[in-house]
């Protein structure tokens, strides 16, 4: 009887713990807090817009720019080769293959880094991968690629050979072998899928 | 009659024991433990068998008949085939080898076989509707505090006691 | 982080040399138990051994806790682990078909197995009855598939249809347990059949 006793009072108590602790949701995928944080501080997922500038006229097929601004502004105006996904549509079905892949590196861009910053964020938490954003956005863009600062001289040769190397990417982008923008994203592939997570199938089915 | 041999563990014992292998099914694979779905497949496979395209036509069986994966291959299945050398592995330790028909001694051995043929019937065939039985469904489905789990553990135990009294002379 | 072989992609092979270590696993338990004698089984009825339902809880009650005490230390991701999906009717019907077949036939699928491991004719028999009413179901499928779709609500937890914590939920399943297992042990007492307990 005694042995009944203790044991009945072991298993309540771990019960109470159980009880008392927080509920606490794992996900083998999702990123927390301190991870997304982590991953903010090292810069990685920004592009610069001279990286971007390279890859585009070199034809990299590495990279997909991705437009998260609304479709009217994209038709008024968007990088070579990207394609449009309105932010608000973002995680809408049509568009999972697109950014949930393992196969190209994902540009986010809008006019400045409110929308691709917060595109980034949400799908970082989803833990998918490859996505980037364009470091400053489009107005960035234009600061340094199509209306590039002549550097004073005391910045050193670095900057100058810099400032000559977006002379240049201002002649491809502007000039008139500037790529048909209309023209570009239709060819944009569907990249492969990322492997989905995987639900386990059970019970006596 | 009675010898040493043949003592049944502790049930509390046997019932951590087989707790801690649900859990580590639940830890290794994602899932619970399962019996009847091994038999379904023995059937599936059975009728696929006879009939390819019978089954591949039938709503049901063609569910579990896909082309890369044969039915008996299933982790159901092999983990049934566990149980049968388990449950051989402890009879064989413990002295319970032999064969036996275990019935009351107020009825035949003849009604017996029908009340166990009728009884499995019965089982096998609410197993389908129920997605489960015992096993999958009742106590897996409890440990992962599934509604469907105490659902079903609760009809299966409240109908064997409420129509216990109606055939208490097969057991008592 | 568990569980491990939907996780880290384990190859087929592995998984179902794993599923038959389980099994044996399983298969020993029941056995062990007692659960391979029909007579022991039934007794839960009527209250001489109430063996099913001591075993049956304590394991219930050790995986949750398990399983609670795992997500809490982050080993295990309850995500992926499979939740039973509840369609109402035919959970409650299958399980009411079920119930009158155990008591019945003196076994469920699983124990049947282990009792047949032994060399019990009667599990052998109700073996062949589970595969004949499988059979029909499956041929019977058409009538009763409206039934068995209807009412489908999801994976869902008991937990959340309480709309409790899964914590508060354990501790309940506990105390119930525990009651259980009291008034069971009395009603052995009250109940007692010497005569069957030495056969089985």
């Amino acid at each position: 009887m005694k042995a009944r006793f203790i044991l009945s009072l072991i298993l309540v108590s771990l019960g109470l713990v159980a009880a008392i602790l927080p509920q606490k949701k794992n996900s083998s995928i999702e990123l927390d807090a301190q991870q997304l944080l982590n991953e903010i501080q090292q810069e990685n997922h920004l592009i610069s817009t001279d990286e971007m500038a390279n890859a585009l006229i070199n034809n990299d097929p590495e990279y997909q720019l991705i437009d998260l601004r609304s479709e009217t502004e994209y038709k008024q105006y968007s990088l070579p080769g990207s394609i449009n996904i309105p932010f608000e549509k973002l995680f809408d079905a049509e568009w999972a293959p697109y950014i949930d892949q393992i196969a190209r590196k994902n540009v986010f861009y809008s006019n400045g880094t409110t929308l691709s910053s917060e595109a980034w964020m949400l799908t970082k938490q989803r833990g998918f991968k490859n996505n980037y954003i364009l470091q400053g956005g489009l107005n960035e863009w234009y600061t340094t690629i199509i209306e590039p600062e002549v550097p004073a001289s005391i910045n050193g040769e670095e900057a100058i050979n810099d400032y000559e190397a977006r002379l240049g990417a201002k002649q491809f982008f502007t000039g008139a072998g500037a790529v048909n923008n209309a023209s570009a994203n239709t060819d944009a592939k569907k990249p492969v899928a990322r492997k989905k997570k995987k639900m386990v199938a059970g019970g006596c089915s | 009659m009675e010898n040493k041999g043949n003592k049944y563990m502790n049930p509390y014992l046997a019932g951590l024991l087989l707790g801690v292998v649900l859990l580590a099914s639940f830890y290794l694979t994602g899932r619970g433990l399962g019996a009847s779905g091994a038999m379904k497949s023995v059937v599936v496979s059975g009728v696929d068998k006879v009939s390819h395209d019978y089954a591949e036509n039938s709503h049901f069986y063609s569910k579990y008949i896909s082309n890369d994966q044969k039915p008996l291959r299933s982790w159901l299945v092999l983990e049934v085939f566990g149980v049968l050398i388990g449950g051989f592995i402890s009879g064989a330790l413990s002295g319970r080898l032999n064969l036996k028909l275990e019935k009351s001694p107020k009825i035949t051995n003849r009604k017996r076989i029908w009340m166990a043929i009728i009884g499995g019937a019965l089982f096998g065939f609410g197993s389908q509707l129920g997605r489960g039985c015992t096993s999958g469904a009742a106590l897996s489905g409890m440990a992962v505090m599934s509604l469907a789990g105490y659902v079903t553990m609760m009809a299966i135990f409240g109908t064997a006691f409420a129509l216990a009294y109606f055939f208490r002379k097969n057991w008592i | 982080m568990g569980p491990i072989i939907p996780l880290f992609e384990i190859s087929e092979e592995i998984n179902l040399l794993i599923a038959f270590l389980i099994g044996i696993g399983f298969g020993f338990a029941l056995e062990q138990a007692g659960f391979s004698s029909s007579r022991k089984l039934a007794g839960m009825f009527y209250g001489y051994d109430i063996t099913v339902l001591k075993v049956f809880f304590t394991a219930a009650i050790v995986a949750m806790l398990g399983l609670l005490f795992m997500n809490y230390m982050g080993m295990i991701d309850m995500s992926i682990v499979y939740v039973n999906e509840y369609y109402m009717a035919s959970a409650i019907i299958g399980g009411v078909i079920m119930g009158a077949g155990f008591i019945i036939g003196g076994f469920c699928p699983g124990t049947s197995v282990c009792a047949a491991a032994i060399g019990k004719i009667d599990a052998m028999y109700f073996i062949g009855g589970s595969l004949i009413g499988i059979l029909i179901f499956g041929q019977t499928y058409p009538l009763w598939e409206k039934l068995y779709n209807a009412q489908y609500l999801g994976s869902l937890k008991l937990s959340d249809s309480l709309g409790i914590k899964d914590g508060i939920l354990g501790l309940l399943v506990i105390v119930a347990a525990i009651l259980m297992f009291w008034l069971g042990e009395l009603a052995e007492k009250r109940f007692k059949r010497e005569d069957i307990s030495k056969e089985i």
